[in-house]
């Protein structure tokens, strides 16, 4: 510091700009935040490693290592897989999620911009948009992977809609309840813990690799009535037209899928906010 | 003692019966304060003590669970955003984007206070000049080293000229050297006008920049003035000699004993006694070991520590910087 500040010209100097209208400044600000995320993408590759090299290693594993033990009537297993594995990836979003939102919480940086004269739903909305963008690039990697393995939806023009809509909302879903865990955990090694031990089991008794109708007892009875079990049946049905049969959800999954999106959002959006607007 | 520490015409900050609980504990306790403008008040106090709620509660991060605020006349809780646009605050932390460099830091928090572009590329320019980071600058935050984050982190609060800057714990952890840099970037800041809001649990800190002290502990005030009426209530000045080795100190009390009323410090070598009349004790002491043949380092008169002001009045030791033998040469 070897400049006097009389000598220097001061922040104060630039004028600073009137307040634009709040839409507008919310809209900036977000876009700003969101940036500001994707900026540090490129300097920590290994934190996408949740979306990239994961899905590809379950891919390939399930595809070629387990696959060649599990067998679906009436379909190849490519076709069996794959819609589970796209219901997994958003599944597994709540754990990027989280740990993201705990990493920033951890850091202070969520403080500092808390501080500042900026609308806090910004903040909170940038990163859940910023997470969703993450995920569609996961989600883009384990299709394209899928499908150059063999994969073959069957989709009409307005089912293919119906695919982006659904798994939109199941995004946004999953992430808010992301950043919410993330918030109430607090450390992001916490959070990965529970993320796993949350997920990881339900996503396993989903359908996502075999069907849970061949499943004992318990696990069935727990699949049945696992939201990610909708999730899972609901993209296997508009993507390969089939029907799981099993629970009620599971045979009409698609809208068992919206009401579970809806209830996690119901829920988790008013106390994300409410712990992000106000939390000590 | 009044809590109420100061009284001016043009308060910037207000405290009033400020309290936060979480759950049964309470983290603050009644706290009232006056911060005048220009000024630069330090709360000090241990680890725990409450300095980081109430930081937190006057920049708007946490709800008061009772009591009121206003910084400029803005009430924290009401005024929120008003509050956030005169208030800078550097957190405990150094609370930046690790995986960005310093110049993204700088940019994202000028955009962020509502600059366009052009205009925020100028302040972070200027704040780059300013605060020495041109070599780093294009360095990610979390490879630069804890003073360098430090003044990135200072940076960062002032891509605006704030009405009042806090500081949490700006100096925390940082090398001697480090420290140096932050403390006279924090008495440039208040030449040029800040009114500044300092926490720190180092007494020598609070001591070399603030016009008024407010020692708070278990979330409630302790005492509050400037730093001489906080030493002077703890009585006198006194006289240190302090010998080279153990044998010297033995010479030194078996001198000094005979007229005076000495307390002997063997780990510092230090004997102290009591000088209620300045140059003319000085005078007896150097007189009375002149001829005993006992190595001395150092005479001085001395003013009480706020280390002993902080043990006479909450009847333990802060943390300091005496285990650290580093720091000596920069202490006050």
């Amino acid at each position: 510091m070897t400049m006097t500040l009389a000598s220097m010209t001061r922040p104060g100097d630039e004028p600073l700009p009137r307040r634009p209208g709040s839409l507008r400044r919310f809209l900036r600000e977000t876009g700003l935040l969101i940036v500001r995320g994707l900026q540090t993408i490129p300097r920590v590759p290994q934190r996408l490693s949740d979306v990239t090299i994961q899905p590809l290693v379950f891919t390939l594993l399930f595809l070629y290592v387990f696959g060649s033990a599990i067998h679906i009537k009436g379909m190849s297993y490519q076709n069996y897989l794959l819609p589970g594995l796209l219901g997994q990836s958003l599944a597994f979003g709540v754990i990027g999620a989280g740990v993201a939102t705990a990493t920033d919480f951890n850091t202070g940086v969520i403080d500092r911009f808390r501080s500042l004269p900026v609308t806090r739903l910004s903040v909170i909305s940038s990163q859940v948009i910023g997470q969703i963008l993450e995920q569609i690039l996961g989600i883009v990697i384990v299709a394209g992977m899928g499908l150059a393995l063999g994969w073959r939806p069957h989709m009409s023009p307005f089912g293919f809609v119906e695919f982006l809509l659904l798994m939109l909302l199941g995004l946004s879903a999953f992430t808010w309840f992301g950043v919410l865990l993330g918030m109430i955990v607090k450390s992001s090694d916490a959070m990965q813990g529970i993320g796993f031990a949350i997920v990881f089991p339900l996503s396993f008794l989903a359908g996502t690799f075999v069907p849970i109708a061949g499943m004992k007892l318990i696990p069935r009875t727990i699949g049945d009535w696992d939201p990610l079990s909708a999730l899972v049946a609901s993209v296997r049905h508009v993507t390969q037209g089939t029907n799981t049969t099993g629970s009620w959800q599971l045979a009409h999954p698609v809208v068992s899928m919206i009401f579970w999106c809806f209830l996690i959002i119901a829920v988790c959006v008013p106390l994300a906010l409410r712990r992000f607007m106000n939390s000590n | 003692m009044s809590n109420d520490a100061i009284r001016n015409d043009e308060s910037v900050v207000v405290a009033k019966g400020l309290s936060k609980h979480f759950g049964d504990f309470v983290a603050v306790d009644n706290f009232n304060l006056e911060v005048k403008a220009g000024s630069i008040v330090s709360l000090l106090g241990p680890n725990g003590a409450g300095k980081t709620t109430i930081v937190r509660m006057l920049a708007t991060l946490s709800e008061p669970t009772s009591g009121s605020a206003t910084v400029c006349g803005y009430d924290v809780v009401r005024d929120a955003d008003a509050v956030r646009g005169v208030v800078s605050l550097t957190g405990q932390f150094a609370a930046l984007e690790d995986n960005l460099t310093a110049q993204e830091n700088l940019l994202l928090m000028a955009r962020l206070r509502g600059y366009p572009k052009g205009s925020a590329t100028r302040i972070v320019e200027g704040l780059i000049d300013r605060f020495d980071i041109g070599e780093f600058r294009d360095k990610l935050v979390k490879s630069v080293s804890g003073g360098q984050r430090r003044r990135v982190d200072l940076a960062a609060s002032l891509v605006v000229q704030p009405k009042v800057l806090m500081l949490d714990e700006p100096t925390t952890g940082l090398d001697p050297r480090s420290r140096q840099v932050v403390w006279s970037t924090i008495r440039e800041l208040v030449q040029a006008g800040v009114t500044l809001f300092l926490t720190t649990q180092y007494l020598e800190e609070a001591d070399a920049l603030a016009d008024h002290i407010v020692l708070i502990d278990h979330g409630r005030v302790v005492a509050a003035g400037t730093p001489s009426e906080l030493k002077s209530q703890i009585g006198d000045q006194r006289v240190d000699v302090v010998g080279v080795d153990a044998s010297a100190v033995v010479l030194i009390v078996d001198a000094l004993s005979a007229t005076f009323q000495v307390v002997v410090d063997h780990n510092r070598r230090t004997v102290s006694v009591p000088a209620p009349h300045d140059l003319a004790d000085l005078a007896a002491v150097t007189s009375a070991l002149s001829g005993v043949g006992a190595h001395i380092d150092e005479i001085a008169l001395r003013r009480p520590t706020l280390d002993d002001a902080f043990l006479a009045l909450t009847g333990q030791v802060p943390e300091s910087y005496e285990n650290e033998p580093a720091m000596k040469e920069v202490t006050p």
